[in-house]
């Protein structure tokens, strides 16, 4: 049994909300300002949703609290009609990560990477032979499974760590940069892949400094900044919004200001 | 079930990750290996030059009689002295000694001179005859006077030379005595004998002689007084170690500690790369995860110190130093392997969390280490500490489980002589994992 299939199958029914976010405050000790101030985000099951914002507008503080990594000062997060904040345990069945670092263990394989990770999400025997040989093919690994990831290339790096973020085929897959330093081969392929995930129904929560590829990848977005957001939408919705922009780009410097943000 | 199958699966991750580490497979396996074998043969020639390791020494005794026979059974009875008398079956002359003790083969080589027993005896005989105004005796050119040569290795420390000097000259003033008081029970009833018929003239009757009261000679052996040695420091050590007993030991203690390095950078590593919180964000305990460490930590030391008993039971004792011996309770030895092995797991726990990066981590990690195996009495034997290094060598870890592997090793020990060395240890252990727990928590209240 597939570590998501425990959940009742109504929450993940088509229309339903994957994520709901509601009110979301994170106040760092000693931080003069939140990092977070009432974020309020809804996402749907089977949905890629963005997540924009400059450096510092309050992406990775809210990935790490919807992935259960991070408490929040208040609010609530409901993942899969669960709240995540009261049983993050339950949660994390249900969650997959792809952080912006190559989070894998250098000195391994990708297959040894995808079996130790499917081992500690519960996968044994044939179930996790099938879902590692699966997760291989899916990067486009599957002939260079038994290298060491550390002789692989960015891509393949970048690639890998797609894989272990979906070794436990989750509901929810928490996307933090997965296209950062690579090649235009390498980022195409990711991206034909999530809509590959997309399409066989996960939810994708995906933040990113490449305007094209969101305006490519996501079907609803959002722009942060200073820990809410600002702007909400299509891709579509949002360039035509008064005056008018000629891209995402446009609109996202229109927002957030052309001031460096170090 | 599935808890245990997730630590088995950190187990086997870790294993493979430390068996691919050729930096770590080096700081963990060779460089004790290499330690132990260094500093095991470096102190045990200190040892032998200071005269508390077994000395050789050769015997040159071209005299082959009593006195030659003498020196050689009370240097024996001393217990500490390996007398060697020839080389392959050669008898040495002393230009080959000379030579030996120069390459370090022997510390020292005493050489009787012939006829040295023939000169004792008559000078004996003439001190004797002197000291009861008696006639002086006619002697020949060969009862002059012999001396006994010592030769030194030159680093040879003074104290012991002193030592060595002077438990000869014990043993020769012993002799001379001996030899005196031969003469003096021959000669002075025929003395006193003389000297009464010359003072009583014919009123003494002829049978006087032969009722003189006989001395017994060996009354010079008697002791009247005794030099009882007792140490004022509760460092002392009544029975001291060997070389290998000191250093084996020592230096695996060294080499378990120094695991804390690369399991600190191995958890650096997972913080910086993230695969901690991807590790957080799965369906399993980080208790259960850190468990798995602990215990792939714990193999690869045991294995460690397997090596390191290895080469003090087999390896050193090839190289001329004496067998690891390790007491009668291997229980004991093995519960303080244990203890030490978590206590410098629990440290590096603590190091791997606290420091920030990895440059930190290896830095403060092996000079922390460092000082504390000097305060352990690692590189030093802590009874040999000044008096305030003593008090504070008390507090280090190492100190610990060097102590307790000595009290089974070389005191006779047991596990209940070193239960408080072991509680110490598990308490560390218990100390760091839960300050590094704190940490991490605190860490993570503000994001990692």
């Amino acid at each position: 049994m597939k570590p998501s299939d425990s959940v009742n199958k109504n929450t993940a029914a088509a229309g339903e909300k994957a994520l709901v976010v509601q009110d979301l405050v994170k106040i760092y000790k000693d931080a003069s300002s939140p990092a977070l101030s009432g974020l309020n985000i809804a996402v749907h099951t089977g949905e890629i949703f963005g997540l924009l914002g400059p450096n510092g507008a309050g992406k990775t503080t809210a990935i790490s609290i919807l992935s259960t990594l991070l408490r929040p000062t208040r609010g609530s997060v409901c993942i899969c009609g669960i709240d995540a904040l009261k049983h993050p345990g339950r949660v994390k069945g249900l969650i997959g990560l792809v952080p912006q670092n190559i989070a894998l263990y250098s000195g391994l394989t990708a297959r040894e990477n995808l079996r130790y990770f499917g081992k500690i999400c519960g996968l044994k025997g044939d179930a996790l032979d099938d879902r590692v040989q699966a997760c291989l093919e899916l990067a486009g690994l599957g002939n260079k499974a038994d290298q060491r990831v550390s002789t692989y290339s960015g891509g393949m790096k970048r690639r890998a760590n797609l894989a272990v973020g979906i070794i436990n085929n989750p509901r929810l897959l928490f996307l933090d940069e997965p296209t950062v330093g690579i090649d235009a081969q390498s980022r195409n392929m990711i991206l034909e892949k999530l809509s590959l995930l997309k399409d066989n129904g996960t939810t994708l929560i995906y933040t990113t400094h490449y305007m094209d590829e969101a305006e490519q990848l996501c079907e609803r977005i959002a722009i942060m900044d200073e820990g809410r957001i600002i702007a909400e939408g299509t891709p579509k919705t949002l360039i035509d919004r008064p005056p008018g922009h000629s891209s995402l780009g446009g609109l996202f410097l229109a927002l957030t200001g052309k001031d460096l943000r170090d | 079930m599935n808890r245990m199958y997730k630590t088995a699966a950190t187990i086997l991750k870790e294993l493979l990750l430390l068996s691919r580490d050729r930096t770590g497979l080096l700081v963990l396996f060779v460089m004790p290996a290499l330690l132990v074998l260094v500093m095991t043969l470096v102190q045990e020639n200190v040892l032998k030059t200071m005269g508390e390791s077994n000395t050789r020494l050769l015997l040159i005794d071209n005299d082959r009689q009593q006195v030659g026979q003498t020196i050689e059974k009370k240097l024996l009875e001393s217990g500490a002295i390996e007398i060697i008398k020839s080389i392959n079956g050669k008898d040495v002359d002393e230009k080959k000694a000379l030579e030996r003790i120069l390459k370090g083969d022997f510390q020292l080589c005493v050489i009787i001179p012939e006829g040295t027993t023939k000169a004792v005896k008559t000078r004996a005989r003439q001190v004797v005859r002197e000291s009861l105004a008696m006639p002086e005796m006619p002697t020949e050119g060969s009862d002059r006077e012999r001396d006994i040569t010592v030769y030194f290795d030159p680093t040879v420390f003074g104290g012991f030379r002193s030592a060595v000097l002077s438990s000869l000259e014990l043993v020769i003033v012993g002799i001379e005595l001996n030899e005196k008081m031969n003469v003096l029970s021959e000669l002075l009833p025929e003395h006193i004998n003389g000297t009464i018929r010359k003072a009583m003239g014919p009123m003494l009757p002829e049978s006087f002689v032969s009722d003189m009261p006989g001395m017994r000679l060996d009354f010079g052996r008697d002791r009247l007084l005794r030099v009882a040695e007792r140490s004022a420091s509760k460092f002392y050590l009544e029975k001291k170690p060997t070389s290998v007993q000191q250093n084996v030991p020592a230096w695996a203690l060294f080499g378990i500690f120094f695991i804390a390095v690369p399991m600190a950078g191995a958890l650096i590593k997972e913080r910086h790369d993230e695969t901690l919180a991807r590790l957080l964000t799965l369906p399993v305990s980080f208790l259960s995860v850190m468990i798995g460490k602990i215990i792939a930590y714990v193999l690869v030391c045991l294995t460690q110190l397997g090596l390191i008993v290895f080469i003090g039971k087999v390896v050193l004792p090839l190289l001329g130093t004496p067998v690891l011996e390790m007491g009668s309770d291997p229980t004991a030895v093995i519960v303080i392997a244990l203890s030490a092995i978590l206590a410098a797991t629990g440290f590096g726990i603590l190091l791997g969390t606290a420091a920030g990066t990895y440059e930190q981590a290896s830095m403060v990690g092996p000079i922390s280490i460092v000082i504390a195996a000097a305060l352990g009495g690692i590189m030093v034997p802590v009874y040999a500490m000044p008096k305030i290094m003593q008090a504070i060598s008390v507090y280090s870890p190492l100190a610990w489980g060097h102590d307790a592997f000595l009290e089974i090793f070389v005191r006779g020990g047991s596990i209940r002589t070193v239960s408080g060395d072991i509680i110490a240890l598990l308490s560390f252990f218990v100390a760091t994992v839960l300050i590094a727990w704190m940490w991490f928590f605190l860490r993570r209240r503000d994001g990692l």
